[in-house]
């Protein structure tokens, strides 16, 4: 295991405020993503050195645009709100704190929006950031696992959302600390530390609602079901989720 | 988080600050070192500070998390 790994799951992953039956499933769960955490690790640290090897600063607007096109307004807003939706009105008092969560995130992620946009306006790769809006590379992304399933798990439970946070934020949290061990940039670090904490926050609001929340098996259902679907070595490539072979 | 696991619990000694930056307080409800839950689901690595010692809480060190100082959780 990556040291990297190690470090994430000892600082944020094991500690544990409750003991029962909704501890016991996300460390269950945890079990499923150590291989492919350990995987991702491994995968931005090669990708940063081989941005850093390419010998041109193009690698820095690529990861921005892909950064913008997952996580700007426009991605953020019309994803995330969807979030807010997965409550009922019956439910609202029970998950008022979810609720909230889930509001904040969306500032987050359109802030998040913001960082790369200007990456690629300090960097001098465009000029305003409505330039991005002319760019399909600032504004697709390809992962069905990533936001692009928020529009489903919404409609499944309300604390289906709670393994995309738990899966994809700590992919957020790890992939930034393998590529902050890589790259010296200024404008890459300024990008990546001020997206981190807010990424572990998002991954702790999954950890929370598991341990605090999913008590029963038929609250713990629903979220093994996304995990089932995260984990599939398909789920972030939509052409092979579709039955295509690219 | 640490608000929200304090409040679920309902001990509500982590208060949001009525000042213009609403930072978060902890209060005299708070029963540390018998309760520790608040520093299991916070974030910010070196937010949470032991006033005893100085050390930081934030990522929570192994001895506040044992069996005995969590709460229990079921259905």
């Amino acid at each position: 295991m990556h040291p990297i790994l190690r470090g994430f799951l000892d600082k944020w992953v094991y500690p544990t405020g409750f003991i029962g039956p909704g501890v016991d499933f996300r460390l269950r769960q945890t079990e499923r993503c150590l291989p492919l955490w350990d995987k991702l690790v491994l995968q931005a640290i090669k990708a940063a050195g081989t941005d850093l090897a390419s010998g041109s600063d193009e690698y820095k607007a690529a990861r921005a645009r892909g950064g913008y096109a997952a996580e700007g307004p426009f991605m953020s807003l019309k994803q995330m709100s969807t979030q807010i939706l997965s409550v009922e009105i019956s439910e609202q008092p029970k998950y008022i704190d979810l609720q909230r969560m889930r509001a904040r995130q969306i500032w987050d992620e359109v802030k998040h929006g913001q960082l790369h946009a200007d990456v690629m306006l300090r960097g001098g790769f465009i000029k305003r950031e409505e330039d991005l809006m002319d760019d399909p590379r600032a504004n697709t992304q390809p992962k069905l696992s990533y936001f692009g399933m928020t529009a489903m798990f919404p409609h499944i439970h309300p604390l289906a959302r709670a393994g995309q946070h738990y899966y994809n934020e700590s992919m957020a949290c790890l992939g930034i600390a393998a590529t902050l061990s890589v790259i010296k940039d200024d404008l890459i670090r300024h990008q990546l530390h001020s997206q981190s904490a807010e990424e572990l926050m998002h991954f702790m609001e999954g950890k929370y609602q598991i341990d605090a929340y999913a008590l029963t098996p038929a609250d713990q259902k629903p979220i093994e079901e996304v995990f089932d679907f995260l984990l599939r070595p398909w789920a972030p490539e939509p052409s092979r989720a579709l039955g295509g072979s690219a | 988080m640490c608000y929200v696991a304090c409040r679920e619990i309902e001990i509500n000694a982590v208060v949001v600050a009525p000042t213009s930056q609403h930072f978060l307080e902890i209060d005299e409800r708070c029963t540390y070192p018998g309760c520790t839950v608040c520093l299991m689901y916070c974030p910010a690595e070196g937010s949470i500070v032991e006033t005893a010692t100085g050390r930081s809480m934030v990522p929570p060190p192994p001895e506040v998390w044992t069996k005995n100082q969590r709460w229990p959780r079921f259905p």
